[in-house]
């Protein structure tokens, strides 16, 4: 492999000498280390070149598809919260409609706008933390440090019409969502997207080690992406024009007007702009849903006040989102008793980060490690459940 | 040679720092947050519902204290903080508004038994104080 970005005075790792016999040793990147989060990845290093990646997840497997067969729904919507940290609110609505569809329950249409409002800000936070920490794996520290303070304005936000900053122990509930907004919420939101302008236009400032560091690195071609089972970000970042919200709409989604950015090129750089465009993107989506937001209830009768005992009528179903990360599902069996007999979780960051993380890595230098590893927009606490 | 960055640089050093000092200044916090709980003991009804609807089992219904178990002779929650994850539905369910979050966060402590609320009709003061 070959790097246009970088001079000349670098030696090409495929024209180097493969360094001698018995020198390869094991390095092991992760789990309890700020760099890659709560995950592992065990890395063959020969030299400077990684010969093979072995991803080794399980230390943040806290059981949840287990856990949710023990507990009624707006028990388990609360629980949904922590499937992934960084999106919560994405997760609440998978979980939720999943729920809704089984039962079939008619949720409000202001429910159904605030749903959508709160998952795009929740997407728009996820993705600043993306620059976040992929600035900060790529010797930016600055960019991180400017994107968690900008993130807590979305933080504010939620804290006012959820009661929680980072949970927001099930804010979208079955039946709708738990609260309405309170007095002034809309204007506060218009304030914080001028912010968000702001730090959009941060983000795009040149800066010169990023492309070094990110342009060239971490091809994924199409057909790898599709074979390895990528989604999202990841995928758009790699040419294929895809996304649930389009391609099969929920919620209000066929109603409001928005693009879907695709790259050709497939490296981290273009994973990295695909995140800045959709964070456009999305904004407009809250614009444009708070314009129209109508008057009216926010949760279905069924579910006004929490009751201990909610019979869920026989049957399955198979629920999918485009949650920030990609393509996240629930697909949920239940006997009919109050407690779902079966869910199965799919979060997009379990094919991210095994089959598509350690086919990226092999054969890379180890310094383009991070760089690779936190341009697919990982979240460890998805991926282990 | 790219200098996007630098008037970016010329503004933030006369620029206010995004944080605030914290133990002499703190961003208030609005209505409606979930912090520690406030327990009025009168009001409640011993019906259990927030024992039962509590995702973490953090509630457990329990006897009044000896010397009080005369004015209260029925069981009342004892509420474990350290199990509780603060998402409200103890407060939603409860139709007599006995249990409610209260916006109080500061809940680290180095001992142990403060974690866990046993059911005082005092409890209520101590909150608001």
């Amino acid at each position: 492999m070959t790097r246009k970005t970088r001079g000349k005075r670098f030696t090409m790792i495929d024209e180097m000498e493969p360094a001698p016999k018995g020198t390869e040793y094991d390095f092991y990147f992760g789990p309890a280390h700020p760099g890659p989060g709560n995950f592992g990845v065990k890395l063959k290093i020969d030299g400077e070149r990684v010969v093979s990646a072995r991803a080794d997840p399980g230390y943040l497997h806290r059981g949840f598809e287990k856990l949710m067969e023990y507990r009624t729904p707006i028990q388990n919507a609360v629980l949904s919260d922590r499937l992934c940290v960084l999106e919560p609110l994405n997760w609440n609505l998978v979980h939720a409609e999943a729920v809704d569809e089984l039962m079939s329950i008619d949720v409000p249409e202001r429910a159904k706008y605030i749903r959508v409002i709160m998952a795009e800000l929740s997407r728009i936070q996820s993705h600043i933390i993306w620059y976040g920490v992929f600035s900060k794996a790529t010797g930016f520290d600055t960019g991180f440090k400017m994107a968690f303070g900008y993130r807590d304005y979305i933080l504010d936000l939620f804290e006012l019409i959820t009661g929680g900053r980072v949970y927001p122990a099930g804010y979208i509930c079955p039946g709708g969502v738990r609260r309405d907004f309170p007095n002034g919420a809309r204007d506060k939101i218009l304030k914080v997207l001028d912010k968000m302008d702001e730090m959009i236009k941060l983000e795009e400032l040149e800066n010169p080690a990023l492309d070094a560091r990110a342009k060239g690195v971490g091809i994924l071609k199409v057909k790898d992406a599709v074979r390895l089972g990528a989604t999202g970000p990841v995928l758009r970042g790699s040419g294929m024009k895809t996304d649930v919200r389009k391609d099969e709409p929920y919620e209000i989604y066929d109603r409001l007007d928005f693009e879907v950015p695709v790259r050709k090129e497939g490296d981290a750089y273009a994973r990295y702009m695909i995140g800045i465009e959709e964070m456009k993107q999305s904004i407009k989506i809250v614009k444009q849903a708070l314009e129209e937001l109508p008057e009216g209830e926010v949760i279905a009768s069924k579910f006004k006040k929490p009751k201990v005992s909610v019979k869920m009528p026989e049957g399955d179903v198979y629920v999918r989102n485009e949650v920030a990360r990609g393509e996240g599902a629930v697909y949920m069996v239940s006997d009919g008793n109050g407690e779902p007999y079966r869910t199965k979780i799919r979060g997009p960051d379990f094919l991210h980060m095994i089959p598509v993380l350690e086919y990226l890595l092999k054969g890379t230098q180890i310094a383009d490690v991070p760089a690779i590893y936190w341009s697919l927009n990982i979240c460890p606490a998805d991926m282990d459940r | 040679m790219k200098l996007g960055i630098l008037p970016k640089l010329l503004q933030n050093l006369f620029s206010k720092p995004m944080t605030v000092r914290f133990p002499y200044e703190s961003i208030p916090i609005p209505d409606g947050y979930r912090g520690e709980h406030a327990y009025d003991m009168d009001k409640c009804i011993s019906c259990g519902l927030c024992a039962k609807i509590c995702p973490n089992r953090a509630i457990e219904m329990v006897e009044a204290p000896e010397d009080l178990k005369d004015t209260y002779p029925k069981t009342y929650p004892k509420l474990d903080l350290g199990k509780c994850c603060f998402c409200g539905l103890c407060e939603d369910i409860c139709s007599k508004d006995a249990i409610r979050l209260t916006k109080n966060v500061f809940l680290s402590t180095f001992d142990h038994s403060n974690v866990i609320k046993y059911p005082t009709p005092k409890a209520e003061e101590q909150v608001n104080g």
